[in-house]
């Protein structure tokens, strides 16, 4: 079923994306150690993943996610296996040798279909750089056995054109919008609607994955951590509570004092004269 | 002779003792620890370098869409010390990058992009201290709010939590430690800001923010 062109091919965007991430320069850098997480897009295949010949998640089911990874930097051997299969024996559903990890990463690694249906192993590499006050950062990505969509939000297309295996990004204000995916182009509904909340300050990651024969599916990955403060806290125009310079009567008391203490300077000037 | 040495005297004793006295009587500016203080977060032990050889546990959720769900808004502050009882609104930013502020000086403003009071993390209220045309804010009397005054948070199921402020200072606007103030991590604290210091007529604003923590009272029950 998978070819060894496959294999090559999944090897293949594995370098790539593992240059990918390499270019990627992280916002919270952790010295030793980078963040991954992955997630399960093939319909209908449950899976072992191994990572050095290690497993590293049993009885993967399709649409889950891990929760992210703290994995030491470094270079990790990816292996997926039928989950039904005796330990890491047999020929690998997919494998990639010598993916980089390097510190301070922050990716997915998501095991899904290609366009043709094949299956494939694609690392993204997850924005988490700071968003302003108030906003909300949402990736789409097509990992679906399906050519072009358009994506839409409200009904109004927000991104038009998305093909496999690539994402977009859009930074919008926080709160819950009713999106879809449509046939690019088109009106025709490929998955959903669907009501989806943007957390404010958090990257909400939205794959759009599945087969025509399996059904079309959203799965949703939030990042959180990336909130700005706002700038600063107004409050107050009348000046009421202004506390600088003296009250009236203390004013008034101490410029007595002063009129007074002139006064006896005058006298006693006068009187020692 | 005699007499006019004592009216000097006197004089000059009313003139430099009556804002001497006010000066020394007057409340502070802050009190308790300072914000810096009062904001830190206790340091978290850092998790034991991994080998790399080591693989770390794996967690797998579902990955289908949720609504996620939402603790429920604060509804009322109160300070009994200060007879401050104020209906709390859901603020998010304004459109200069501020926080937002409920426009009666009566109501409070809750930053409902952070933590809700309770949660880890800092909880934001504020409010106007005054308003040129409104008079003076539920906030006016922050400015003398004592360390160890109460502050009970009602929600909107009702349900009451106390705290006990630890500390109150006058901050430069332009030094106000957002981040930390914001801060959406560490112990649960509740930060009630307004304005005060000395009033900028040219900039029709004050120079300074009041800000007051607290921290939540362990039996959580009024």
């Amino acid at each position: 079923m998978y070819s060894t062109r496959t294999l090559g091919r999944t090897a293949g965007v594995l370098g790539a994306a593992g240059a990918l991430v390499l270019v990627a320069t992280p916002a919270l850098a952790d010295n030793h150690t980078a963040t991954v997480s992955v997630l399960h897009a093939v319909p209908d295949t449950p899976v072992d993943v191994y990572a050095n010949g290690e497993r590293l998640i049993d009885d993967f089911q399709p649409g889950t996610l891990t929760d992210p990874l703290q994995l030491p930097a470094g270079s990790y051997d990816l292996a997926v296996f039928p989950a039904d299969a005796a330990d890491a024996s047999g020929e690998p559903l997919l494998s990639a040798m010598d993916v980089a990890v390097p510190a301070g990463a922050n990716a997915t690694v998501v095991a899904h279909l290609t366009e043709a249906g094949e299956p494939a192993l694609t690392p993204f590499v997850n924005d988490t750089s700071a968003v302003p006050a108030g906003q909300a950062r949402v990736t789409v990505r097509h990992t679906a056995a399906a050519p072009a969509v358009d994506v839409r939000a409200g009904g109004q297309v927000v991104i038009d054109g998305l093909t496999n295996p690539n994402e977009e990004t859009l930074t919008v204000p926080a709160g819950t919008v009713t999106a879809d995916v449509v046939v690019a182009g088109t009106d025709t509904v490929a998955i959903g609607p669907a009501d989806l909340t943007l957390v404010e300050g958090t990257t909400t990651v939205v794959y759009a994955w599945g087969s025509a024969d399996a059904g079309y599916e959203l799965a949703v990955q939030a990042i959180a951590g990336q909130q700005s403060a706002p700038a600063g806290v107004p409050g107050g125009t009348a000046g009421l509570a202004d506390d600088s310079g003296l009250p009236l009567p203390v004013g008034a008391a101490a410029l007595a004092g002063v009129a007074l203490a002139a006064a006896g300077a005058v006298r006693l000037a006068r009187s020692s004269r | 002779m005699r007499p006019a040495a004592a009216t000097v005297a006197l004089g000059l004793a009313l003139a430099v003792g009556t804002p001497t006295a006010w000066a020394l009587t007057r409340p502070e500016a802050a009190a308790g620890p300072s914000l810096d203080r009062a904001l830190s977060a206790p340091a978290v032990p850092s998790p034991p370098p991994a080998g790399a050889g080591d693989l770390p546990p794996v967690t797998v959720r579902d990955a289908s869409p949720v609504a996620v769900p939402a603790s429920p808004p604060p509804v009322r502050i109160e300070l009994p010390g200060q007879a401050i009882t104020a209906p709390v609104d859901l603020v998010g930013v304004a459109a200069d990058g501020q926080m937002e502020l409920p426009e009666d000086v009566d109501r409070i403003g809750w930053y409902r992009f952070g933590p809700a009071p309770g949660g880890p993390g800092n909880a934001v209220l504020a409010g106007h201290v005054d308003d040129r045309e409104q008079g003076a804010g539920a906030l006016f009397p922050l400015r003398e709010v004592s360390p160890g005054a109460e502050i009970v948070i009602t929600d909107a199921t009702g349900q009451g939590t106390r705290w006990r402020v630890v500390s109150r200072e006058l901050v430069h606007k332009q030094a106000l430690p957002l981040g930390e103030i914001f801060a959406r991590e560490g112990p649960p604290r509740l930060v009630v800001v307004t304005c005060g210091g000395p009033f900028l007529p040219e900039y029709r604003s004050y120079r300074d923010n009041v800000v007051v923590v607290a921290e939540p009272v362990a039996d959580a029950t009024p």
